[in-house]
């Protein structure tokens, strides 16, 4: 894989003074594949994907150095080459331009400034927890690097973990380290039918299994599981799943291989499922204990206003992440959420006002500002993306 | 750890010990981890290696107040400490200094020096300490509560074996033990009987002189000491194989008989050999062939042992009298924190009151976590600690093997 | 830098209102065992130690010193090695010993709620029961405070596989300097806003003072096998690690010793380590018993070709525990060695460690002093302890000048300054060389957002640019020297 090898950050490093001296903030962009992701707000668009290229890579490191704006597809296939992966398999949510035609533009920058990370987070960890380093434009124009190339690092505050999920509130990513893993030999889904209560008491009894599980979804009263090893010892968790559910489970069926597996969990990861495109109502992911029990106020909502009984819930990371269609009001998805310990944030399908995220506690929220204004004081970075006010 | 002693301290048999002990530590705190008074406290002054600080402080002529003696008083002397330590500080031997030096620094109240004496004028002589435990019982209705559970059932000691073998060990009689539990030694003679072997007792021994030695009086102590070794010394020339002791602080005690006296040039090699001969009961038992134990099947089944702190971290003996017991049919229950130590240590019981308490709580909470039959131990001292509060019997693990 | 005595009175005045007078230390005698923590060097006495035990106290604490601006620093089981937890002379230390309680273990979403004084092991044996344990395991787990580790972001032998103390907890509750109660992070796998559960691992009590905590625990593997492979060149077990990460394997630990550390060791843990070989290396796997055995097979063929002369593979959980207790044992156990040692924490990648190990020899021979090497050869975090004797005139200035040789070292082939044990108050020169004034800047800029008068922790851990300036230490970026402003000495 040829990656193209382009360092704009001088250019970049200028667009910001210019904002600075001009008093502009800044939108910045890099594959436009998240830009449902936040707040709306206008600002003159930085951009970062020319910005590409791989600034130092040595397979045996387990640790790759790549220009922000490289595209993620790009990325994986270099890693595939050498048997790695990136450990939280961020999704490549697609661009759809004017023609209403899709592009697959995700890039590593904008996984890390949104820290959203795919099926194989609650197995291998988040994009949070795969950074190592960061190289930046402050708020004062500067190019600064944080964290490093190696696994462990804790030399100063840890400003590269900060950078995930802040969206490009706090500086501009230019550069990203990241911890890398070895590629599994095989895939292998394992399916079998059950309910939501069923699916997560199996998913509930999985967590101390030590099966070698890389992903797991439940949707339309199936569970499915990927499991990530070699050959012999894909046959051998196989018979053990079985064995487990037989003893454990005895109301339900055996697991069966099924073959549609790479196509399926590329749709889950990237949200070309049926699930997240078929539907005109709004689509919330909930963040939750993954010990939670199913929460079903939200389904019978939508059936009092007698939608049609489509699969309305799934659920992803063995409880802890859910994906729902809900007419419900925003408050109530959120307190709803929040009374299970989790938090709500609003996907697709929002009207134009509304927000993203849930509101902070207002001491927190004062910590937020104070922090976004030490780090931007200009205020130029992405501004009221994340919230309004920050 | 640096050290700044002065010179003429420096100079003395103490000052160079306390050296090499403080140069040894590197300061890195895993002793605290398994103090049961800083477990307790959370007051880096209540662990090992503020004590430490506390007694290279005082070592060096800083000013030192009551504050400091507490310090000191608090620790158990259980030597948990030991244990954990990876530099292989002998914590043990240093605040033995510590404490030597800051009694002649500070002044106690009248009150705290008279319950020392009086422990100290009681405690080490056995007649003395065997008539007021008689009386005690007699009249024990009669005393408060604190003192009417410190005092024991009136127990029998039962018979000696009137046997003799051509091998032959020594017995310390001890000063305490006789009064209130004086079966210990005579089931000892009894198991060790029935393996062959004969237990001499001479008339002259008493007290191993652990008493003083804790609460800072090394003289007195050394005089025990001494009156030991002379009444041990015939015997041993006789061919004594070993001096077994029955209750694990008196044997890290005479243990350190070699290390006491290695700067008297009348004893020193005489301390040198007891400290050889010197042997827990289990270590004698645990090199014989006990065939001859077999004996008809027993009701008790389920037991917590108690391993004494001066038998694990004193001693370093571990293991052994759980695989003597296991061996034998036990079934030892699990007892989390065994490490630590159940608040006896020796006077510690009399003279830190609230702190022993806790740790009696917490140890006995831990012993009968699994329901045990009986609870099982090696020290008088935690023996009668633990039965205060103990609804099932608290023994020494010897009577298993004697019946 | 001192308290003037009116301010110190109303101080004392106030702690004594807040906690009884048993837990507010104030006399030279009781204040002397908090002069330093685990790193013995470098000593000063604080104004008081406060000890209290719940957080509402905490926070009337908090406020008393951020009203009368005193500086406060915070300290677990002061078993750090950077001293962080070094007394400020003019501010007090707030001891956590005395939160020493596990509130509660969630054994469905496998999680557990502990106070900060709470010992690393403490939570493992806790956890124990319900099959469950908790990953990071610093080499003073018996000893260090679970907020410490926190507070440092600590890691320990099996952070390669299992990550450091940032991706082991979930939330965490602080008391900010005006004596607000925050809770950041969730027990979700993740949190609107920012990350600042993150931001607040490894700050080394600078940003707020952590008073609860939620880790993450995981199952105990089914099975483990350590395996211990002597090489008889340094350089030939360096090479292994890089070999059995290209096999794609990652063990749960991989460690390695030099000589002088495996001499130490093995006299307190005698695990039977081979005192005759150069350096050994210690490799954990665990996991499931099928996939266990298919990476045994890798491991040992690697080493073999990399020139191991001898492989043990220890199967009883016995003989495992044994091998690691002369790992874990190894800096204490240099005591052994030597009265004093002082032990660098630089991370270096992994294809760099032969270099950096002979480089390390070559300082050593210059500087006439010492050296032990033990470290996670799996992520390249080196620990080489120099020993030393404080009682000689010099040495420990020696010393100094041997680390500071091998940080820069570090920094210059690619790595960090410290990989576990934090800047503190040692490191804070080497900071210069590894961050331009305009990163240090940054790092200013955050620290006042959650402290604007600087009092929680100050001085440690991020040097100002005059500091840097006078140390002629400058990080040079570009070829520019920075901030020419500044007056240099």
């Amino acid at each position: 894989m040829k990656i193209k090898d382009n360092d704009i950050s001088t250019s970049l490093q200028q667009q910001v003074k210019s904002a600075i001296n001009d008093k502009k903030s800044l939108c910045i962009q890099g594959g436009k594949s998240k830009l449902f992701f936040g707040n709306r707000f206008d600002a003159e668009l930085l951009d970062l994907s020319q910005h590409t290229g791989i600034i130092s890579y040595e397979p045996t490191e387990l640790c790759i150095t790549v220009r922000a704006g490289t595209k993620l597809s790009e990325l994986e296939a270099l890693l595939a080459e050498n048997n790695q992966i990136l450990p939280f398999e961020p999704p490549h949510y697609l661009f759809t331009d004017k023609d209403g035609t899709t592009h697959n533009t995700a890039t590593i920058g904008g996984a890390i400034a949104t820290g959203i990370s795919g099926p194989r987070r609650a197995y291998t960890g988040s994009a949070r927890d795969a950074i190592l380093g960061v190289e930046i434009i402050n708020g004062d124009g500067e190019i600064v690097s944080f964290g490093g190339q190696v696994m462990k690092n804790v030399a100063g505050y840890d400003l590269s973990r900060l950078m995930v999920r802040s969206q490009g509130t706090l500086g501009i990513l230019l550069s990203v380290s990241i911890k890398l893993l070895p590629k599994p030999a095989n895939d292998l889904t394992l399916s079998f039918d059950a309910t939501q209560d069923q699916a997560l008491a199996v998913f509930q009894a999985l967590r101390v299994q030590q099966l070698p599980i890389t992903a797991s979804v439940w949707y339309n009263n199936t569970v499915s599981l990927r499991l990530s090893a070699s050959e012999l010892i894909l046959k051998t968790s196989h018979t053990r799943l079985n064995t487990f559910l037989n003893d454990k489970f005895p109301a339900l069926s055996s697991a069966k291989a099924d073959n549609k597996s790479t196509s399926f969990w590329q749709e889950i990861r990237d949200h070309t499922h049926p699930f997240f495109t078929l539907t005109d109502k709004p689509v919330w992911r909930l963040s939750l204990p993954p010990a939670t029990q199913s929460i079903s106020q939200i389904d019978d909502a939508i059936a009092q206003k007698g939608d049609a009984p489509e699969p309305s819930q799934l659920i992803e990371w063995g409880g802890a992440q859910r994906w729902i269609h809900s007419r419900t009001p925003a408050n109530i998805i959120h307190n709803l959420a929040q009374s299970h310990g989790g938090y709500a944030s609003f996907f697709y399908n929002k009207g134009a006002d509304d927000e993203t995220f849930p509101a902070l506690a207002p001491e927190l929220f004062k910590i937020h500002q104070q922090l976004k204004r030490k780090m931007d004081p200009h205020g130029i970075f992405n501004p009221n993306k994340m919230y309004q006010g920050l | 750890m640096k050290t700044e002693f002065s010179p003429t301290f420096l100079n003395t048999p103490d000052g160079k010990l306390a050296n090499e002990i403080l140069r040894t530590c590197v300061h890195c705190g895993f002793c605290n981890a398994t103090c049961p008074t800083y477990q307790l406290l959370g007051d880096e002054n209540d662990g090992p290696r503020g004590r430490i600080y506390l007694i290279k402080q005082v070592l060096e002529d800083k000013p030192v107040t009551q504050a400091t003696r507490t310090h000191l008083d608090r620790c158990l002397t259980c030597r948990n400490c030991e244990t954990t330590c990876p530099s292989g500080v002998e914590y043990g031997k240093l605040i033995d200094i510590g404490r030597k030096v800051v009694e002649e620094k500070t002044t106690r109240g009248f009150k705290e020096k008279m319950t020392r004496k009086a422990l100290l004028s009681l405690l080490p002589y056995q007649k003395r300490f065997t008539s007021t435990i008689k009386l005690g019982q007699i009249f024990k209705p009669l005393l408060p509560k604190i003192l009417s559970k410190k005092i024991p059932k009136n127990i029998k000691a039962g018979n000696y074996p009137s046997s003799t073998h051509s091998r032959q060990m020594i017995i310390l009689e001890g000063c305490v033990q006789p009064a209130l539990s004086p079966d210990i030694n005579a089931a000892t003679a009894r198991v060790l009987d029935r393996l062959g072997i004969s237990l001499i007792r001479p008339k002259n021994a008493g007290c191993c002189g652990a008493v003083n030695q804790h609460l800072s009086d090394e003289e007195k102590a050394l005089d025990f000491v001494k009156q030991n070794i002379d009444a041990w010394w015939e015997h041993i020339q006789n061919g004594a194989e070993a001096i077994i002791i029955t209750a694990s602080g008196c044997g890290a005690m005479v243990k350190d008989y070699a290390h006491l006296l290695r700067d008297d040039k009348d004893y020193a090699d005489k301390a040198k050999k007891v400290t050889e001969l010197c042997k827990d009961i289990s270590e004698v038992i645990s090199k014989e062939d006990l065939t001859p134990l077999q004996t008809q099947q027993r009701q008790t089944k389920n037991i917590s042992w108690h391993p004494p702190c001066t038998l694990q971290h004193g001693q370093k003996i571990n293991g052994v009298v759980e695989k003597i017991l296991t061996d034998k049919g036990y079934n030892l229950l699990p007892v989390n924190d065994s490490h630590l130590c159940c608040g006896s240590a020796g006077t510690y019981s009399i003279l830190q009151a609230e702190i022993s308490q806790q740790l009696q709580a917490n140890k006995i909470k831990h012993l009968t976590k699994h329901q045990p039959e009986m609870i099982v131990t090696g020290n008088i001292g935690c023996q009668t600690h633990l039965q205060e509060v103990s609804d099932v019997p608290v023994v020494h693990w010897i009577h298993l093997l004697d019946n | 830098m001192h308290l003037d005595s009116n301010t110190q009175n109303t101080l004392l005045d106030q702690l004594s209102q807040i906690v009884s007078s048993e837990y507010l230390l104030t006399t030279t005698e009781a204040l002397t065992p908090y002069e330093c923590d685990g790193l013995s060097a470098y000593q000063r006495l604080p104004v008081a130690v406060v000890l209290p035990d719940n957080i509402e106290q905490v926070q009337k604490i908090v406020q008393a010193c951020s009203n009368l601006k005193v500086p406060i620093v915070a300290r677990g089981a002061g078993t750090g090695l950077s001293g962080g937890a070094l007394p400020h002379e003019g501010g007090i230390i707030l001891g956590l010993s005395r939160f020493n309680k596990i509130l509660s273990i969630d054994t469905n979403n496998l999680t557990a709620v502990v106070q900060p004084g709470v010992r690393n092991l403490a939570i493992t044996e806790a956890a124990r029961p319900y099959g469950l344990y908790y990953a990071p395991d610093p080499s003073s787990q018996i000893a260090c405070s679970i907020g410490g580790n926190v507070a440092e972001n600590a890691g320990g032998v099996h952070c390669l596989k299992y990550g450091l103390t940032v991706q082991n907890i979930q939330q965490i509750k602080i008391v900010t300097i005006n004596g607000t109660l925050l809770t950041l992070g969730s027990e979700t796998f993740d949190t609107p806003g920012y990350d600042l559960l993150a931001l607040m691992t490894g700050s080394e009590g600078m940003l707020g003072i952590i008073v609860e905590i939620v880790v993450k625990l995981l199952p105990k593997p089914h099975a483990v096998k350590v395996l211990m492979a002597s090489f008889d060149k340094v350089e030939e077990a360096g090479n292994a690690v890089a070999d059995i990460i290209a096999e794609g394997i990652i063990p749960a630990g991989l460690e390695m010793m030099d000589k002088p550390a495996i001499h130490a060791a093995e006299a307190f843990a005698k695990a039977n380590y081979p005192l005759d070989a150069a350096a050994i290396l210690l490799c954990e796997l665990d996991g499931d018993e099928d996939q266990l055995e298919e990476q045994v097979i890798v491991v040992e063929k690697t080493l073999k070709k990399a020139k191991a002369n001898n492989i043990v593979i220890a199967t009883s959980a016995e003989e495992q525990a044994k091998l690691w207790a002369g790992r874990k044992s190894a800096f204490p156990a240099v005591g052994r060695l030597s009265p004093d040692y002082y032990c660098m924490d630089g991370t270096i990648p992994r294809k760099q460690i032969a270099h950096v190990l002979q480089k390390i020899s070559e300082f050593s021979d210059h500087h006439g002093l010492l050296v032990a090497n033990v470290f996670h050869a799996g992520d390249g975090n080196l620990h080489p302890l120099i020993l030393y004797d404080a009682n000689k005139e010099g040495e420990l200035k020696t010393a100094e000048r041997f680390g500071a040789d091998i940080l820069e070292l570090c920094v210059e082939v690619g790595g960090t300054i410290t990989g576990e044990h934090g800047v503190g108050h040692e490191k804070i020169d080497q900071m210069c060389v590894q961050f331009s004034p305009a990163e240090l800047t940054q790092f200013f800029a955050v620290k006042s957002a959650f402290d604007p008068d600087s009092l929680l922790n100050p001085g440690k851990a991020i040097p100002t640019l005059h500091r840097c300036a006078e140390l002629g230490a400058m990080h040079v970026h570009n070829g520019e020297l920075p901030h020419p402003e500044i007056p240099r000495f």
